[in-house]
């Protein structure tokens, strides 16, 4: 029997030659056409790009040929330049490879199969939990008159791309070719910040690699005519594409929204749509997101909060433990040390005796150190945030676009004024003169005479505070983002600058109080000025909170919805967060009114501690939930499939951990 | 570059560097498309593409087409043969030979001791026509058991027993191009976006091009009922009223086409009788549509130039399925639309090769629609095998639902199960674990080592899969299509028809019959076999024509395709002659009483259960379940409920409940939708220990397939945290 076994392979192979065109003299399909993807033999007219004719201006009067608003001083000027994809330097062969393109889907003939996606995913290998291309859907009506309308979406190649002007290490290339929002994975540093921007979920941070990556616009089948392969993988002939603005062959609108998609005010995407079917007045999302989309008099459906959890105060306060706790720490640090820095030094300046006095002391070093070591701590903990922290030193590659890199700029320059004031101050501490007295045998004070100390760490300091103040403003424009209408909001502001405040003047007053106390001066006057910064800090974050809470409770749209889950889901913890913050400001104003009338005595430093480190913990409350809670606008994801809610519970209960079943374990 | 950048980044899109393109067939569903993998330097696979110039998918492919090639290695795979003695006991490695020693032993001694009945062969529709072929030459032949049947009674046996008997034997007699001419197109219960993508996208064009009224019968709001012009949400189980009340409207109106009826069937008094019964001022009770719409339908199908109908498993899976078909070839008939460009009863088949193990596995008969039944054709059989006559059953044994039921009774004592899961496709998986248990020899032959139904096996054969092997698939419009190998056999695995011949070394009869070893040799006999005569009149599943070099190069060829046709066309349509493979020639209307002997909702279960395909997977998802870009889309079990019910029960949407019925119990995710109706759930059917914990399965009496999608169910709270768990730890993948 033994024989038999042994020529298995030889019984079974191939009686037949199997097809090769490469082998066939004649492929006629690439002839004429450049050499970056082969055409497949016998190729059909769908995965052609037509040949149309080409309106000059698109809706928004950008131009469609976007050669002529190239920026000047390139590589290669003319419009046959290589764009070497994979270093490949011959030259496409599309005659409007420097047209505007973009998608073009027919919402009414989606049928969900995922052929698109799949597509998408073997072409780019893309793993399981990672995808360029998405379908979601949205439904509405009662049975039998139910009507699901299925969304599949990429990247939109917009007119402004936020993504590109968001990233701070300039990882995102708009290219004259076919006006692709191209994105480098190598550059990219993991911060995942354009994937906040972007409000079509479009690029894609990967847990797993930390790094970025997104929709390339199959420019490589592009650059031969051909349909990217998503579009030219639709088995329901909604997916198409072409140079925008252009109608496909027997299609008959042309609009750029359709139900569950984000305002295209606020990128001018690259997309459009038809979508004839009349759809019922309310469609909702079968993932988690508390959004639902309505239709309103003017036949546009707008999203309106889905009350999915009902109405019931949780607390969740172990949820507040997230992944985002890094930029917790980050935010909170950083915005503190500003307030360090600045109370005490702006008093100076303003002529606060007391303040003048202390900045010449010898604990006015120690100050500055504690300052640095925050911020140092406080950019230590955004760097571990990064997908590849080792990449750090890219964040301030976009100065000229990016609110991050210029955040990250303002807090390095921060960083850099510290060091650069505590070394002015050295030769004039009184233990470091000291120590390099017995050590060395230094005289400092004799060696830097000539240099005038003072006047430069007044100028330093004063180029310190704007760094500081940039680097607040940066922080706080970071999340102005449209596509976040949660953040998108005053209260980012006021929060950041009341933590700065109340937080700074917990530990410069810790500092600069003692020291009085130690040096036996008087603290009325400066525990009047910290006690007022401290109380004017919370008022200014609660005046936020209040707007923020108004606001948002009116707001129909993905904030709204994001205020529903603090209220419902986070119910209690944003209910203690409020009330301990109000018992504070109120606590604290009758103390220093006390204080103020004579009627107790400054020596109340305790309770004025206590006070302050119970700001600790509501700011820390407070920050955990602006990071948890944001919803973005993003398009409608499907039941397991970029549903938040089931990616997390595949996580809770180990079903991640199965790789098929495409949600990152993150653990 | 836009946005003042000047200097240039990399940009950087993998590349498959393709050195060359290998012509195969998907190994899915019955669509039959054509896909080319692309080898590389290595010769290993890089990637893979839809033949452009293949007539039935025209280059685009699903999902799980796409993906397909990924499937090679994927985990679980069996690498080499196991054995063990007791099912409770460990596997044991072993050597092929020993396995196969071992196997045939054990089939002679329960033959010998209990009769050559006692040991069954289940076989599938995933294998290759030529080894379909060669497992009929086996098991009838050599083995000699008459208890041989295929996984296709779970989903095409009902329309090959609706097809025998209203046109005298099986084959769908249209094609996709009839897409293209219909005046009017009805689909009983077929979800083409979902089972058959690539179909739906030939119907899409078809649309696109030319629009026609598009009828869909559905329980549920599928994407196709969507899609419709005309939904008809029937009320599960109830196809047959549906139909008798549209035929009593067309014969009472004078609609249908007489000169075709008087030509072309027999039975016509006898429908027309019937029908009388079934007027839709009283059907519209029974099936849940109402009478207009009855009218409106059947008016709008008689008067259409030309009208086609395609149904899947929503006709078949039921206990009226053989019937169901039936009366969708009477109303095909009485309209005149069989046979004609448009206007046809096409049967949309389930799996990859469902067609081959139909015209050649012997499972229902012998080889190319012969029946075991005609002593003409046992004896032309035994002759060219060269073997005794008297050797085969003059009758047909059992069908998988009565073989399994067969093991609790004690007829049946060992079975070898050849790449199918009963564990998790039959209905009642409780009762089937309780049979495979209690065999004395189970012997499973499978790609995967993981397939639940091996938890019971005695040996296991690890087998090649698709591309590893070569042979050929009939598709649903009985294109024959072939599967190159393109790459080596995964570690010790050996390709089935491999197996089958060394099995048939290890019986007397495998002596004497030939069992050629190269899969073009094998096909080169059923060639032989196709050509000849049928009741005086030219066989219709002729391939004598066809050759590997042939079907490659047409990129698929249709039946009949006789060795004097030119060209490499074949046969878009059987029947356009209006000749029928019957004794007289002529079809037979079928009347069809329609009795509801269906479990429905009560008090105790409220709620109809219907189960389904979805998109992205396959069958019991040992494929599909272990590709990743596959199984994302629906990783874990789900239940489609609809939210005004769920409300009255405080049930929410992705939380977990139990179902009872009176089978057992499964638990679920749950997703409110009102795509179906407030007294009906939808589960999808391919995860271990789930729906088919509750199904019935009554069985349907001509073709005995299951009833999977009419059953009653009760819905339970369940501890959410204890679902969660049950629902990891109750499947692997």
């Amino acid at each position: 029997m033994t024989e038999e076994v042994t020529i298995n392979e030889t019984n079974t192979t191939s009686a037949v030659q199997s097809f090769d065109p490469k082998a066939s003299a004649s492929t006629p399909e690439q002839e004429g056409r450049s050499n970056h993807w082969e055409v497949r033999t016998q190729e059909q007219n769908y995965a052609y790009l037509p040949d149309q004719p080409i309106k000059e201006k698109n809706r928004y009067g950008k131009r469609i040929d976007l050669l002529d608003i190239t920026d000047v001083g390139i590589e290669q000027p003319e419009a046959n330049r290589s764009m070497f994809i994979n270093e490949n330097p011959e030259v496409g062969s599309n005659p409007n490879r420097n047209k505007q393109h973009g998608f073009f889907f027919t919402a009414d003939n989606c049928i969900g199969c995922h052929a698109c996606e799949s597509a998408c995913a073997e072409k780019n290998d893309t793993p399981a939990h990672l995808a360029f291309r998405s379908v979601g859907y949205v439904e509405g009506g009662s049975y039998p008159d139910y009507k699901r309308m299925n969304i599949s979406m990429a990247c939109n190649h917009c007119d402004d791309p936020v993504c590109l002007k968001g990233c701070p290490t300039r990882a995102y290339t708009k290219h004259a070719e076919y006006g692709a929002v191209l994105q480098d994975p190598e550059t990219c540093f993991g911060c995942g910040y354009c994937t906040w921007v972007c409000p079509y979920n479009a690029p894609q941070l990967d847990p797993v690699k930390g790094q970025v990556s997104k929709c390339n616009m199959c420019v490589d089948r592009l650059e031969v005519g051909l349909k990217p392969a998503c579009v030219s993988a639709c088995v329901g002939n909604a997916l198409d594409f072409g140079v925008i603005e252009n109608t496909p062959e027997n299609r008959e609108q042309c609009k750029t929204s359709i139900p569950g998609f984000p305002d295209p005010s606020i990128t001018q995407p690259n997309i459009r749509f038809q979508q004839t079917k009349s759809m019922p007045i309310e469609m909702t999302r079968p993932d988690s997101m508390p959004v639902k989309y309505h239709r309103n008099e003017k036949g546009d459906y707008k999203p309106v909060i889905d009350q999915k959890t009902g109405k019931a105060k949780h607390w969740n306060f172990s949820k507040l433990n997230s992944r985002e706790n890094p930029l917790v720490i980050f935010t909170l640090f950083a915005q503190a040390a500003i307030g360090v820095f600045f109370i005490p030094f702006l008093g100076a300046l303003l002529g606060v005796d007391a303040l003048i006095n202390f900045n010449q002391s010898a604990m006015f070093l120690p100050l500055i150190i504690t300052t640095l070591t925050m911020t140092t701590f406080a950019l230590l903990m955004s760097v571990s945030h990064l997908g590849k922290p080792h990449r750090f030193y890219r964040g301030f590659n976009n100065l000229r676009h990016s609110p991050m890199a210029r955040e990250g700029f303002g807090l390095a320059l921060f960083s850099a004024g510290c060091g650069l004031i505590a070394l002015f101050s050295l030769p004039t501490n009184f233990w470091v003169v000291e120590v390099a007295q017995q050590t060395l045998a230094l005289d400092l004070p004799q060696l830097t005479r000539d240099f005038p100390l003072a006047t430069l760490i007044k100028v330093t300091g004063i180029f310190t505070l704007i760094a500081g103040f940039a680097g607040l403003f940066y922080m706080n424009m970071c999340y102005q983002i449209k596509a976040r209408p949660f953040w998108n909001h005053l209260q980012t502001a006021t929060s950041f600058t009341g933590n700065s405040l109340s937080l700074g003047a917990l530990v410069s007053g810790v500092i600069v109080i003692s020291t009085l106390l130690v040096q036996k001066q008087d603290i009325n006057q400066v525990l009047t000025i910290f006690a007022s910064v401290f109380i004017t800090g919370m008022i200014i974050e609660g005046i936020g909170l209040i707007v923020h809470n108004y606001q948002l409770n009116r707001n129909e749209d993905e904030g709204g919805a994001a205020h529903y889950v603090q209220c419902t889901t986070f119910g209690k913890s944003y209910l203690l967060r409020n009330y301990l913050l109000a018992f504070n400001i109120i606590a604290s104003t009758i103390l220093l009114t006390l204080q103020l009338l004579n009627v107790i005595d400054s020596s109340l430093l305790l309770v004025w501690l206590v006070l302050a480190i119970l700001n600790c913990f509501t700011a820390v409350i407070g920050r955990a939930l602006f990071y948890i809670l944001v919803i973005p606008t993003t398009m409608p994801g499907a039941f397991f499939w970029r549903n938040k809610g089931f990616e997390q519970h595949a996580r809770d209960i180990g079903l991640a951990d199965n790789p098929a079943t495409g949600v990152a374990p993150l653990h | 570059m836009l946005f003042g950048r000047k200097k240039r980044k990399p940009i950087t899109i993998p590349q498959k560097k393709v050195k060359e393109w290998k012509y195969t067939t998907c190994n899915y569903c019955s669509t039959g498309c054509s896909i080319e993998i692309g080898l590389g330097e290595d010769n290993k696979i890089v990637t893979s593409r839809g033949h452009a110039g293949a007539d039935v998918n025209r280059g685009k492919l699903c999902i799980k087409g796409i993906l397909e090639h990924e499937l090679f290695t994927s985990p679980g795979r069996g690498t080499e043969p196991l054995i063990r003695d007791k099912h409770f006991e460990e596997f044991e490695q072993t050597t092929w030979d020993n396995a196969l020693d071992v196997t045939a032993t054990k089939i002679k001694e329960i033959q010998q001791k209990y009769g050559r009945d006692a040991f069954a062969v289940v076989s599938t529709g995933q294998l290759l026509t030529e080894e379909f072929y060669t497992l009929g030459k086996l098991t009838r032949g050599c083995i000699g058991t008459n208890n041989y049947d295929g996984n296709t009674t779970l989903c095409m046996a009902s329309a090959v027993s609706g097809y025998k008997r209203s046109f005298g034997a099986d084959g769908p007699p249209g094609c996709y191009d009839d897409f293209e001419h219909t005046h009017c197109f009805m689909a009983f219960g077929s979800n083409l976006p979902e089972q058959h993508p690539i179909i739906y996208w030939r119907l899409k064009e078809a649309l696109e091009k030319r629009k026609f009224p598009l009828i869909v019968v559905d329980p549920r709001v599928t994407m196709l009922a969507q899609f419709a012009d005309i939904h008809l949400p029937i009320t599960p189980g109830t196809d047959c009223v549906l139909i008798n009340s549209m035929m009593h409207v067309i014969i009472n109106e004078g609609l249908q086409d007489t000169a075709y009826i008087d030509a072309h069937t027999q039975g016509f008094d006898e429908i027309k009788a019937l029908v009388q019964d079934y007027d839709p001022k009283v059907a519209q009770h029974e099936c849940g549509i109402d009478e207009d719409t009855i009218r409106n339908v059947a008016r709008l199908y008689a008067n259409a130039p030309a009208a086609m109908s395609i149904w899947t498993m929503g006709i078949n899976q039921s206990t009226h399925g053989s019937d169901g078909v039936a009366n969708i070839n009477n109303l095909n008939l009485i309209t005149g639309n069989i046979g004609k460009p448009g206007g046809t009863s096409l049967s949309i088949t389930g799996q990859c090769n469902a067609m081959g193990t139909r015209e050649w596995s012997s499972c229902s008969g012998l080889p190319g629609y012969r029946y075991l039944e005609n002593a003409d054709d046992r004896q032309e059989i035994a002759d060219y095998w060269g073997i005794d006559p008297e050797f085969f059953p003059k009758q047909r044994g059992m069908a998988q639902t009565d073989i399994f039921p067969a093991i609790e009774t004690g007829e049946i004592k060992g079975m070898w199960l050849v790449a199918t899961n009963p564990m998790t496709s039959m209905p009642n998986t409780s009762r089937i674990r309780k049979m495979l248990e209690s065999l004395d020899f189970l012997v499973v032959q499978d790609v995967y080592r993981d397939v639940e139904t091996n938890q019971y096996s005695h040996v296991y054969f690890p087998a090649s899969v698709w591309s590893e092997k070569e042979g050929c698939h009939t598709n649903t419009e009985r294109r024959v299509n072939l599967i190159s190998k393109i790459v080596p056999c995964f570690a010790n695995s050996k390709p089935d028809l491999w197996i089958f011949n060394q099995m048939a070394k290890r019986f007397e009869n495998g002596k004497k019959i030939k069992f050629p070893d190269k899969a073009e040799d094998v096909f080169n006999e059923m060639k032989e076999l196709s050509k000849g005569q049928s009741y005086g009149r030219p066989r219709n599943l002729d391939i004598s024509g066809m050759s590997y070099e042939k079907i490659i190069k047409a990129r698929g060829i249709q039946w009949p395709y006789r060795d004097t046709d030119e060209g490499l066309k074949g046969t878009p349509r059987l029947y356009s002659d209006g000749i029928f493979p019957t004794k007289s020639g002529k079809a037979n209307l079928i009347p069809v009483k329609f009795f509801n002997n269906n479990e429905q909702p009560c008090n105790d279960y409220p709620f109809w259960l219907n189960s389904g395909r979805v998109v992205e997977h396959f069958h019991t998802r040992t494929r599909t379940g272990k590709i990743g870009n596959c199984n994302k889309f629906s990783p874990t079990p789900y239940m489609e409920m609809n939210p005004d019910a769920a409300l009255a029960l405080g049930i929410e949407h992705m939380s977990y409940v139990r179902l009872t019925s009176r089978r057992g119990d499964a638990v679920v995710m749950v997703q409110l939708t009102q795509r179906v109706a407030q007294n009906m759930v939808f589960i999808p059917f391919h995860f271990h220990d789930c729906v088919n914990r509750l199904t019935l399965g009554l069985l349907d009496p001509y073709s005995r397939q299951p009833a999977f999608k009419q059953c009653s169910v009760r819905i339970q709270p369940v501890d959410q945290a204890e679902a969660a768990r049950l629902n990891v730890e109750r499947r692997s993948y």
